[in-house]
């Protein structure tokens, strides 16, 4: 075939758009967000997503337009190298250096209020991630972690008040993990020996994954949580709850 | 079996990336390259990809080797324990044993879905890459994990809520699976639904039954000393299978069935009210203090460390471990046996040397086998005492659940039950004792670490 690979390499934009444009139909897209600040994320996403896109259907298109024309079959005389433009390589170097660091500068508020701007608050719950558990430890009725009141659940089933801000301890107890809260555009890594902070407001109610998004060893893929965000009235009564379920002394108790 | 399943693919694989790495060099690399990933391809969908053999129950060769039994009693105790338990893709629960064949085929075989989205295979999807098919915590991830996954064929279990020899209910292994194990491998399973826990937990009895069972029989064949000629098969002797139904069976089920009635409950009287002050609880926490320290009653010190550090003695062994290290030993005895049989060899003539060639011949087999186990055993750790400090409580932080650890010691490891042994007798600590001790280590966690410590009872009885 005389276009073969002009056609090959068309077949990578084809592709490569397509998977974008269908995904969303498979469900394979962004899962709910119910944060107040994801949406800024996910805005951030879009626009570099549109932009890398254009960029890339035109390269990929120049690409294709060059391959079809110089195909070697349809050009028998030999190439003449020439030693190139001046001008060309100052334009196709800046042009991607000014965009790149126009997306850097416009990122940075985002970032700022994602990983930087702390809330002066108290911590809600700290997280411990284990191979491959996500332990969490709430302050209780004084309001202080790691004194005799406080409620620890190793049970990955970790419940947020919803409708305010919340801020979280984020540790591991052995190697590298990340705790990521999908449906609140929330992603921490947590790093042996360093306590990291991450925080965030839910505007919705209900339940939604937790899972780890750095390979932490062979059971990484089991190492899943679920995250309950409620109105604070109902996570009060269900701390509540947990802290005399924790005080069990009798069998009675537990029988259900 | 499952090697000739592999081998034309292997050797296939090899010709293909030998030929492909030849043609790289010649111009129709991509028709050649073609041609042969079809040929490797159809060779793959003929040999088959899922073909290999179905799992088997794998029998716990160190006690088989330590216990000498002859390869066609190995080979008769595989086949009793099928016929009464089946296998791992089709598990069958004689009524004896008072398991539900429902939840056991949920659990146990390959793993898929249906239709409805409901899950099969359980075990194997959640369980098995630790706790091994034959559940003897030989899966391939477990000689990463500290501690090892637990062998459920001793039917021993650390964290449960009866007497120390009792088996676990139905309850303690559920609350091992929502919570996972803390400070361990063993995760939380709580978001998978309360049916697939059920199949799960009957299941790990399944296995742990069974694995008695094994044990049984291998006892029984070590304890009669049957020669190596004499068949074992219940099917052809009556008598056989009687012991083994009757006596054997129900020593097994005995443990289970009593489970229940096995759990260790807490007097109204001994239980502290929970509208204590602080300064009671301090106080209570006080008197646990120096059981935790005393030479006679209590002594946690002794491993738990004068800190509670768990820095007391390290170099104890649990049952699990210590049976590997018990075979190591053995087999390093052997060596010796095996080298005097030699050098003695030259000095013997006649009958006698010919006796001394054969044992000589059977020590080096047994040797050979030996070694052969101790390659592929879990390297023996020590039981390391729980740091009390560290507020991370394996079976469970509730106070009851400290309750039962200290009543009942942890079965398998060197935590001694400090409470009675069975119900009616008579403990080394009363119940208003144990939970003293209870508030003590719950108070471990939050003392000062810059407050000095003040100085222990009986210090001196720690090295």
């Amino acid at each position: 075939m005389k276009h073969f690979w002009a056609l090959v390499f068309l077949m990578v934009p084809v592709f490569g758009v397509l998977t974008f444009v269908v995904a969303p139909y498979f469900n394979h897209w962004f899962p709910k967000d119910i944060s107040e600040h994801g949406r800024v994320i996910d805005q951030l996403f879009m626009f570099i997503l549109w932009l890398t896109g254009i960029i890339f259907i035109a390269t990929e298109g120049a690409l294709f337009y060059f391959a079809w024309k110089y195909d070697a079959r349809a050009n028998p005389e030999p190439v003449k190298f020439s030693h190139g433009s001046h001008t060309l390589e100052v334009v196709w170097t800046i042009l991607p250096a000014v965009t790149l660091l126009f997306i850097a500068i416009y990122q940075m508020n985002a970032w700022a209020d994602a990983k930087m701007r702390k809330p002066n608050i108290p911590v809600t719950a700290e997280i411990t991630g284990r191979q491959f558990n996500w332990d969490v430890r709430y302050p209780g009725h004084d309001g202080e972690l790691h004194t005799p009141d406080d409620i620890v659940r190793v049970d990955g089933d970790i419940h947020f008040p919803s409708g305010e801000e919340v801020l979280l301890i984020i540790k591991s107890a052995d190697v590298l993990h990340s705790f990521f809260l999908p449906n609140l555009r929330m992603k921490q890594d947590v790093v042996p020996g360093m306590e990291q902070y991450m925080w965030f407001k839910a505007r919705e109610t209900g339940r939604f994954d937790i899972v780890c998004a750095e390979l932490c060893g062979w059971g990484h893929y089991k190492m899943k949580g679920r995250a309950t965000f409620q109105p604070r009235r109902e996570f009060n009564a269900w701390l509540d709850e947990k802290l005399t379920e924790q005080q069990t002394r009798t069998i009675a108790a537990t029988a259900e | 079996m499952i090697l000739t399943g592999r081998i034309p693919r292997l050797v296939h694989f090899n010709l293909f990336v030998d030929s492909v790495m030849v043609e790289f060099r010649n111009y129709s690399v991509v028709q050649s390259f073609c041609r042969r990933l079809v040929a490797a391809l159809a060779a793959a969908g003929l040999v088959g990809c899922g073909q290999s053999d179905p799992p088997a129950f794998r029998l716990d060769m160190p006690k088989v080797v330590a216990n000498g039994i002859a390869p066609q009693h190995q080979r008769a105790i595989a086949n009793i324990l099928g016929a009464m338990f089946g296998t791992p893709d089709n598990p069958f629960a004689l009524p004896e044993t008072g398991l539900d064949q429902r939840k056991l085929a949920t659990a146990a075989g390959p793993v898929w879905s249906d239709a409805e989205g409901g899950k099969h295979g359980l075990y194997r999807r959640h369980c098995a890459h630790c706790h091994g098919i034959s559940g003897d915590g030989l899966g391939p991830t477990a000689a990463i994990l500290n501690p090892y996954p637990r062998d459920y064929r001793s039917g021993v279990f650390k964290f449960k809520s009866t007497y120390t020899a009792g088996q676990p209910t139905d309850d303690d292994l559920r609350r091992i699976l929502h919570d996972g194990i803390p400070s361990t491998a063993m995760p939380s399973f709580a978001l998978l639904p309360p049916d697939e826990i059920a199949a799960l937990i009957e299941y790990v009895k399944y296995l742990s039954m069974r694995g008695q069972m094994e044990t049984a029989l291998v006892n029984y064949v070590f304890d009669e000393g049957f020669e190596p000629e004499v068949p074992l098969d219940p099917a052809a002797d009556p008598e056989l299978k009687d012991i083994i139904m009757n006596d054997l069976m129900a020593g097994v089920m005995e443990g289970w069935g009593a489970a229940g009635e096995q759990v260790i409950l807490p007097e109204d009287s001994a239980i502290p009210p929970d509208d204590r002050t602080p300064e009671q609880i301090a106080e209570s926490a006080a008197k646990g203090r120096e059981l935790f320290y005393g030479a006679t009653k209590g002594n946690c010190v002794k491993c738990h460390g004068p800190t509670g550090l768990g820095d007391g003695q390290q170099d104890d062994y649990d049952n699990w471990n210590k049976a590997n290290v018990q075979f190591i030993d053995d087999t390093k005895s052997l060596v010796g046996e095996v080298q005097d049989l030699k050098q003695n060899l030259s000095n013997l003539a006649g009958e006698e040397r010919e006796a001394a060639e054969l044992e000589l011949k059977q020590k080096s087999q047994e040797l050979a086998d030996r070694r052969k186990l101790i390659a592929h055993m879990l390297t023996p750790r020590n039981a390391i005492p729980r740091n009390l400090r560290d507020g991370s409580y394996r079976g469970g932080r509730r106070p009851l659940d400290i309750f039962w650890r200290v009543s009942a010691g942890i079965a398998g490891t060197p935590m001694p039950a400090s409470g009675p042994a069975s119900e009616g007798a008579q403990g080394t600590l009363t119940q208003e004792e144990i939970w003293q001790i209870v508030d003590y280590v719950h108070s471990l966690p939050f003392e000062r670490v810059n407050q000095p410590q003040r100085r222990p009872v009986n210090v001196e009885t720690v090295n």
